[in-house]
């Protein structure tokens, strides 16, 4: 592999040698970055950055894949923002987000902060709280739909014991979105645990001793103390939950294909029926790049955020 | 904290328990919590186990009376599952090689070496991080279907079918992963760099660093890749469904959501073909858990 010091010594002893030169230009900094960048920048580079700008030329353009793309200006961003469907799928993402998000992220923080004590089983009840996670959307998707299914599911039946009549959750335009919404909580509270863990091993223990000490209740402890000197996680869970939301994809196809009556359908849904559907990559690309900017605002934010945390 | 608790013990049985009172609230909290999330999948166990006549009977029936394997040599049969697998593994292993490969090489680029325009192609592709995949499937699809020289593509990528509806296609935006990336540069740049230096004193060159002392002991981080490369690639649905039209080149999550659609209400054959979706998932997030954790804080910036 490389020249062992002694041989290298005697070439050097022997003055210019075309084999030192070689051997420097190989070894040298910038040849090996070069070597272990170039595939890596090339594939990130075609996926990543290129779609970004390309994504942007279409959404300028009416495009359906068998003939160039033409120039329409701001023609489909009109439509995204005017037509009943596509702008309906905007409002939906958003309610979603609204609906599944405060609930989901105290509900992490409370089992995390829970789970952040030492007693028996916690390794194992973590376990089982991240499980939903390890499963694959699909597989997840596949157990609710059964769970759901009106005529012998395991919710109307539990439902039935309370006394309330069989509901038919994925095919209710008034229950279809929060169907989702509990299957996304359910879904998304192991993930959104482990980072409040995480940040939970930050606050110092000996401020909630002093408070405990002091004669405060755990409860009080939790939401004047824990919950403050958490806010900085807390915002960036939201966050990422959030986004996480903008690109639920499977769940939507797997359980209600953004039916009844367009109520579940959201952007990633809609750009997925354009293109593949009716096949007007424009339209899809304008939508693309309108949740595109979306995600951006809410990255950003989320890493200023995280600044603020690693400065305090 | 001993004065407290022999003051409890003294105060009779009511303190005791008052005392208990948080920590048994927490447990009952805690496992009624744990029971809704592993609800769904014991669920799915027990209905891929049983005869029909117990799925739709009048009552909930959790452990059935007799088991019914049958669900899954139907499931097996009615899916091609081998087929599913052989692909699904394929897709995976190349997924979880290169973006290992690939992902420490370039960490050790960034964390090591100095170059021209370092930081400018650092920062882009930390910009990028911030770019989720569903929001360029439009231009990556275009890049896969009018690849050149693939499935009768000219070298303009004009005349075929590109590398759509091939395996090649599902694995192609899997080869790198931004994270990756940036976790092995993160676990590099805490090496020490004494170890370093002191073997290129003795004549070891660069590349040869990189091999025989950066790649051997970066273990811990290597697991942590190849879990999550994994579990994306495993799990992956959008992609593949959008490359591949195939039955012989579906993936397994793939061959699901069809299966689905396909029987409808066959709910013993879904549930049972859902269970060997997801146990060697699940077997392996048993083995590997450690390594989820020590990444999972970055796990919502996936890229």
């Amino acid at each position: 592999m490389s020249l062992a010091v002694s041989e290298r010594v005697a070439i050097k002893a022997e003055g210019v040698d075309w084999r030192d030169r070689i051997y420097r230009f190989y070894n040298s900094q910038a040849f090996v970055a070069f070597l272990f960048l170039l595939i890596p920048v090339l594939l990130l580079a075609a996926l990543k950055i290129w779609p970004v700008f390309y994504n942007l030329y279409l959404s300028f353009t009416r495009y359906e894949l068998f003939e160039p793309p033409r120039f329409v200006g701001l023609k489909n961003y009109k439509y995204v923002f005017t037509n009943k469907t596509a702008f309906q799928s905007i409002i939906n993402t958003l309610l979603f987000t609204i609906e599944a998000v405060p609930i989901g992220t105290a509900l992490a923080l409370i089992i995390a902060k829970l789970l952040d004590q030492s007693i028996r089983g916690r390794v194992f009840l973590r376990t089982l709280y991240y499980l939903p996670v390890v499963s694959s959307v699909v597989v997840s998707a596949m157990i609710w739909r059964w769970i759901y299914s009106p005529q012998h599911g395991l919710l109307n039946f539990f439902l039935g014991l309370l006394g309330i009549p069989p509901q038919h959750w994925l095919n209710d335009p008034n229950l279809a979105l929060i169907s989702l919404v509990i299957v996304t909580i359910w879904g998304s509270i192991g993930s959104n645990m482990v980072i409040f863990l995480a940040g939970l091993q930050d606050i110092p223990r000996d401020v909630i001793e002093a408070a405990r000490v002091d004669g405060a209740s755990s409860l009080q402890n939790f939401l004047l103390i824990t919950v403050p000197l958490m806010r900085p996680v807390i915002l960036f869970v939201v966050v990422t939950f959030t986004i996480s939301i903008f690109r639920n994809f499977g769940l939507i196809f797997m359980l209600t294909q953004g039916g009844p009556f367009n109520r579940t359908n959201t952007m990633v849904w809609e750009v997925y029926q354009n293109v593949f559907g009716y096949l007007r990559l424009g339209r899809g690309a304008a939508l693309s790049v309108v949740m595109l900017i979306i995600v951006l605002i809410l990255t950003l934010i989320s890493f200023r955020v995280l600044r603020e945390r690693q400065g305090a | 904290m001993a004065n407290q608790s022999m003051r409890r013990r003294s105060q009779g049985s009511f303190a005791v328990w008052e005392a208990r009172l948080p920590l048994i609230l927490t447990y009952v909290f805690l496992i009624a919590g744990a029971f809704v999330m592993v609800m769904p999948f014991a669920w799915m166990v027990s209905t891929s186990v049983k005869p029909d006549r117990e799925i739709f009977g009048d009552t909930i029936r959790w452990i059935p009376t007799e088991l019914d394997l049958q669900n899954y040599t139907d499931a097996f049969e009615q899916t091609n599952m081998p087929r599913l697998f052989v692909n699904t593994v394929a897709v995976t292993a190349v997924a979880v090689a290169s973006q290992v490969l690939l992902g420490s090489m370039a960490g050790y680029a960034f964390a090591r070496l100095q170059f021209r325009g370092k930081m400018l192609i650092f920062f882009a592709l930390l910009t990028t991080m911030m770019v989720p995949f569903e929001v360029l499937i439009i231009p990556v699809f275009l890049l896969i279907r009018f690849f050149p020289l693939a499935g009768g593509n000219d070298l303009l990528g004009q005349g075929g079918t590109g590398l759509i509806n091939t395996l090649g296609g599902v694995m192609f935006p899997n080869f790198v992963s931004v994270f990756g990336v940036f976790l092995f540069r993160q676990f590099y740049l805490g090496f020490p760099k004494e170890i370093e230096e002191a073997a290129i004193v003795d004549g070891c060159s660069r590349i040869g660093v990189y091999w025989r002392i950066l790649v051997p002991n970066s273990k811990p981080v290597m697991g942590t890749m190849a879990l999550f490369a994994f579990l994306w690639s495993w799990n992956d649905f959008l992609w593949p469904l959008v490359v591949v039209k195939e039955d012989s080149l579906k993936t397994i999550q793939l061959g699901l959501s069809v299966f689905d659609q396909e029987q409808g209400t066959a709910w013993a054959e879904l549930m049972a073909a859902s269970v060997m979706a997801v146990v060697p998932v699940i077997i392996l997030y048993i083995f590997l858990q450690r390594f989820l954790v020590s990444g999972g804080l970055t796990s919502g910036l996936k890229g």
